[in-house]
């Protein structure tokens, strides 16, 4: 792979907090205009690997390891320039005591040296851009003068408006109702596609990764369980986790059919078992997995972390079937 | 509805007030003929005839509903009436009183703002987690202790600076920076510590992940930190009035603050109520102020939104600090107990500490020690006192918002020691008085912290539940309710009461409260200011007593929260009743 | 024939805003009726004006043949434990000072059920039925995580003995893999005890797998 074809590139990403590694030795590209998911429960580490991106990890974190935009590790210079970030729960992602206009603006005038005047009429074609009618007036409404709706798409419209190379959506979508989530997820594309970036979208929803991602890194307690194309790691999954989650999910078929579970929870950073985090819940697992931790290796299209990959049955399922009591 | 019952119990409260005021004269019960014809004429014999031509003279045989009728009328007229004392007009000495103070206050204001600047520079520039416990301690320390040690070291010790009168700029440095470093602590401390958590607002996120700089971004977390905390500012200005008066004492300056003080102690009630009445219009002008503020701030789109401030992280002191300070404060009191305050020694006058005396002696021979010792009961025994009638108070008031949110703005805008001047202008100064001075405003923050928690349990999806399995209402009230609502007010007005020692101590100092020979902290600190270049033992100590209990204060507040739970932001709606 | 629930043109009003508008629906036991819309339609508003919890403006609710409506609360109260909710937020169903012991009983205690000898047991059962250990009974609900704490308030409903659950979103706030388990428990008990379930839920895969009819909702109306 040519290095024009990466446009961000994560090396052994390692964040700790008080010597608590919550993200343990993380690797992966992101290339051009593609749109990576990072999936996982929650406390996997994926929130914390997006703002690593931006750096913007939080106070008291360690970030170790190296990430870099076109080779440079400037990551601070780069962030509203060349990366941008829609926030988790964008609702509340604007601030309540400016109007929409001016938030928006601010964020023109901190990256190009433009005039008021020019950064006002930026903002305003931006929210123009996201489909919000009359924006010239409304730029100067506050947000909660905006539907939900509205202030989703001017949340959209502040992190494009610079014209990145990178989007980071910080599960944009957790906790909105099936139309919402959809309407959110076109403006998003659309503004990407409109601009040429990638995006890295954080999600626990495996719907939205298999309608909305080429590539797909599905997180466990802090390291990669799966990495790959996403009709590759999401149709015949190699790690029993991957495997584990889609499992979980409903299906279309006959109804009421017990769901097949995933037991057990995730480990707590700190509180990591011997070998293979993911073995106390994982019905494959054998003394091997308890005592060694496996290494990513590349296996039919994707890189996996697992130590039998191999013994994963076709109809992945069967695998999680009988329930154990939480 | 909760406006209009608002509205109503703010006006009543406000004509109680003005009604208490008018009606002074009739409350004070003791016969002011005497006090005038003394003032009037010394040789002259109280003879009942010339007693009773005193009273027509005054009004007061006509009953009381006629005096309040008279005044009200004088009032309209722009009429304060004559000063019993002196004989003269009470209008000019009020305006001139006043004129001075607000010279004073602006000062102090200006002193207060530059060091809150200072205070909130370290928060956004190097993004400290807040202002410290160092800002806590300032807008703890009452203004009476500051202005006296300020008086013992930079006047009288070191000789920079007047310590007393109103001549040129040089003598209004040590009474605005004692009226002045307490409001800026506490100015600085509510900015500081509200804008961490704003900080970590997701549009904090948004506006960082947009490439908004770090400057753009502290500018608007300014701005979004300061509508909810203008209504503090307010009140914190009504304090600057309460302050005055014990500032204006210590360094004799001649504003309002002093002239009501020396009128209801020489029992000169129109001068009194005039200059009260000055004093509450200047807290009801900064009151009216503060929300005009804004509503300049919010702008007609925002007024209606809820711009709730996340709350913030409590400061986290060692436990240790906390845990020496009560150390030291019970080890000095439980000693001093052993000892008799009382026992007065001519032949060891103003000694230095020795073992006979580990504190040293007072001007009549006392032992220092014991008398701080006795004094806490007086002075911590009342404040319990007073903070368990706040919390039952409040505890009632909680589950009636409407009608306690106007009283409260009424009580907000008094400060203890006007209240403590009216009272002891009607009841004539003792500790009971001073009690019922500052036990009449020091409910209003916990009433609003118990309406908060009132009001966020019963919107709760637990209360719910409750009542689908059928519960009874009383079921509700005492299994949840209550102990959800009590047991962090509870913790809340045990937090507040080294504040209400500190504004009953205060009201000792200016004379108001426990009167000689009681050893009160306040007391104590007043009557050893008269020799305190030959004795600083014995002003120290006093001063060092109240220090300790503005730390203990400070550094206790953020274990008083509890291990978890929702503190409301409410909760710190808040201003330390020591700021007096 | 009586229905476990039949509700005829139910309407609530917040102020001048109509929530629910003329909302009929039936419900047999052992069913499970979805309601299914987006946030704001009046889902929620409808749930709680069932189970009594928000009076109706206007509109029958009958249980078990009893119309509910025009009963005073005093009346009712002795109905309500037969139709139990449950809530999205695992967390704030529970009185987050109590044990998940003494939250559990408290149906039994208010609905003078409790006695020493038997109580315990009681709430032990109702714990394993759940799928909790005995042990997280002692705890209190900020040191469960949002599944275990959903299992807690469920067996919380269970403990009075209803005939009817009114389920609002109850595994919207969960992560994915945990949401299976609680899905699972909640088709369990419905077939070991004949429940009837009012779902509520935006999420359409959920709905298909658990639901055995769907109505759906948009501004306050049932849409066919």
């Amino acid at each position: 792979m040519a290095s024009s074809d990466i446009l961000l590139s994560v090396r052994d990403l390692r964040i700790a907090f008080h010597g608590v590694e919550a993200v343990r030795g993380v690797s992966f590209d992101v290339r051009p205009r593609e749109v990576l998911a990072l999936v996982g429960e929650s406390g996997a580490g994926k929130s914390l690997t997006a703002r690593a991106l931006l750096g913007m990890a939080p106070r008291g974190a360690t970030v170790n390891g190296e990430i870099r935009l076109d080779g440079s590790p400037d990551l601070a210079a780069a962030r509203g320039r060349r990366i941008s970030l829609v926030p988790q729960d964008a609702l509340s992602a604007l601030s309540p005591v400016h109007p929409v206009g001016d938030q928006l603006a601010a964020a023109v005038r901190s990256v190009h040296r433009v005039s008021r005047r020019e950064a006002r009429a930026r903002a305003v074609a931006a929210l123009d851009r996201v489909g919000i009618p009359d924006a010239a007036r409304r730029a100067r409404a506050h947000p909660h003068e905006y539907s939900g709706g509205m202030r989703q798409r001017a949340v959209i419209a502040m992190a494009t408006l610079n014209e990145p190379d990178l989007v980071v959506a910080d599960e944009p979508t957790t906790a909105l109702d099936a139309e919402r989530r959809e309407q959110v997820l076109r403006v998003l594309s659309e503004q990407r596609e409109a601009v040429g970036a990638a995006l890295l979208l954080v999600t626990h929803d495996l719907d939205v990764v298999r309608d909305h991602a080429d590539r797909v890194l599905v997180m466990y307690a802090g390291r990669t369980s799966e990495l790959g194309p996403t009709h590759t790691v999401l149709g015949q999954p190699r790690a029993p986790y991957t495997a584990g989650l889609l499992a979980s999910l409903p299906q279309d078929g006959p109804r009421r059919r017990r769901l097949p579970t995933l037991p057990g929870t995730p480990p707590a950073p700190g509180e990591l078992p011997p070998g293979c985090a993911f073995a106390p819940r994982c019905p494959l697992a054998t003394d091997h997995c308890r005592s060694e931790e496996p290494e990513t290796r590349e296996l039919d299209g994707r890189l996996v972390a697992c130590h039998h990959p191999d013994r994963i049955p076709d109809d992945t399922a069967t695998l999680f079937e009988e329930e154990q009591p939480a | 509805m909760r406006f209009t019952a608002a509205g109503f119990t703010r006006a009543v409260s406000l004509l109680a007030v003005v009604a208490t005021v008018g009606l002074l004269p009739w409350l004070s019960g003791r016969d002011p003929a005497l006090t005038v014809l003394r003032a009037r004429s010394a040789e002259q014999e109280p003879t009942q005839e010339a007693l009773d031509a005193v009273r027509r003279d005054l009004g007061l045989d006509a009953g009381p509903l006629s005096l309040l009728g008279s005044w009200a009328a004088g009032l309209v007229r722009g009429d304060l009436g004559t000063s019993w004392v002196s004989g003269t007009d009470v209008l000019p000495s009020v305006t001139a009183g006043l004129q001075v103070s607000l010279a004073l206050m602006g000062a102090a204001l200006g002193v207060a703002v530059l060091l809150a600047v200072v205070l909130v520079a370290p928060v956004l520039v190097r993004g400290r987690a807040s202002a410290g416990a160092g800002a806590a301690m300032l807008a703890a320390v009452p203004e009476f202790l500051l202005a006296t040690v300020g008086l013992l070291v930079c006047g009288v010790w070191l000789g920079w600076l007047p310590t007393s009168g109103w001549q040129g700029p040089a003598s209004m440095v040590l009474p605005a920076v004692a009226l002045g470093v307490p409001a800026g602590g506490l100015l600085g401390r509510l900015v500081a510590d509200a804008l961490p958590a704003v900080l970590e607002e997701r549009w904090v996120e948004l506006w960082r992940g947009a490439g908004v700089s770090r400057a753009r971004i502290s500018a608007a977390a300014l701005r979004r930190v300061l509508p909810p905390l203008v209504p503090q500012f307010g009140m914190a200005a009504v304090g600057l009035t309460g302050g005055a008066v014990a500032v204006e004492t210590v360094f004799a300056v001649p504003g309002i603050g002093r002239t009501a003080l020396g009128a209801a102690k020489s029992q000169d009630l129109p001068l009194l109520q005039g200059s009260v009445l000055a004093l509450l219009l200047l807290g009801l002008v900064a009151g009216a102020l503060a929300a005009l503020v804004r509503r300049r701030l919010l702008g007609p789109a925002l007024r209606d939104a809820s711009l709730a401030l996340p709350p913030p992280r409590p400061v986290r002191t060692h436990p240790a600090i906390p845990l020496t300070l009560a150390a030291v404060l019970l080890t000095t009191i439980g000693w001093g107990l052993l000892r008799d305050p009382y026992a007065v020694n001519t032949a060891a006058r103003l000694a230095s500490p020795s073992w006979a005396h580990p504190l040293g002696t007072d001007g009549l021979g006392r032992d220092v020690l014991a008398r701080l010792g006795h004094g806490a009961a007086a002075t911590v025994g009342t404040a319990a006192a007073v903070c368990l009638f706040s919390l039952i108070l409040s505890l009632a008031l909680g589950f009636l918002p409407g009608v306690a949110a106007g009283a409260a703005d009424i009580a907000n805008a008094l400060p203890p020691v006007i209240v403590g001047i009216l009272v002891a202008a009607a009841a004539g100064p003792g500790t009971g008085g001073a009690a019922l001075a500052v036990g009449a405003i020091s409910w209003p923050p916990l009433s609003a912290h118990a309406a908060a928690l009132v009001q966020e349990v019963r919107a709760s999806a637990f209360l719910t539940a409750q009542r689908a399995i059928g519960a009874p209402p009383s079921w509700i009230l005492t299994r949840h309710v209550l102990p959800s609502v009590a047991a962090p007010v509870a913790r809340h007005a045990l937090l507040r009461l080294p504040g209400i020692a500190l504004a009953l101590a205060s009201l000792g100092f200016l004379g108001l409260g426990a009167q000689p020979p009681a050893p009160e902290w306040g007391l104590l600190l007043d009557e050893s200011r008269a020799y305190v270049e030959r004795a600083p033992w014995a002003a120290l100590a006093p001063a060092i007593a109240l220090a300790l209990l503005a730390g203990l204060a400070v550094s206790g507040a953020a274990y008083a929260q509890g291990r978890r739970g929702t503190v409301s932001a409410t909760a710190r709606k808040e201003t330390p009743v020591g700021v007096v | 024939m009586t229905h476990l629930l039949d509700v005829r043109d139910l309407v609530v009003h917040y102020g001048t805003v109509t929530a629910v508008d003329g909302v009929s629906l039936t419900l047999e036991p052992g069913e499970t009726l979805a309601l299914d819309g987006p946030s704001g339609c009046g889902k929620s508003t409808t749930a709680l004006a069932v189970l009594q919890l928000r009076r109706p403006d206007a509109g029958e609710v009958r249980f078990e043949g009893v119309e509910l409506t025009s009963l005073t609360e005093r009346e009712l109260r002795p109905l309500r434990p037969r139709m139990q909710p449950v809530f999205q937020d695992p967390y704030g169903s529970l009185n987050p000072r109590h044990r998940i012991r003494d939250a559990v009983a408290e149906p039994l205690k208010v609905q003078g059920r409790w006695t020493e000898a038997d109580g315990p047991t009681r709430v032990a059962e109702l714990l394993d039925r759940v799928g909790l250990a005995p042990s997280y009974g002692a705890r209190r609900p900020h040191e469960l995580s949002g599944g275990q704490c959903q299992r807690a308030g469920i067996a919380r409903a269970l403990a009075s003995d209803p005939r009817l659950l009114v389920l609002d979103e109850p595994v919207s706030a969960l992560d994915p893999s945990v949401r299976a388990g609680v899905l699972n428990l909640l088709a369990d008990l419905q077939d070991d005890l004949g429940l009837g379930y009012l779902f509520i839920c935006h999420d359409r895969a959920v709905v298909r797998h658990f639901a055995d009819r769907v109505v759906e909702m948009r501004d306050g109306r049932l849409v066919t």
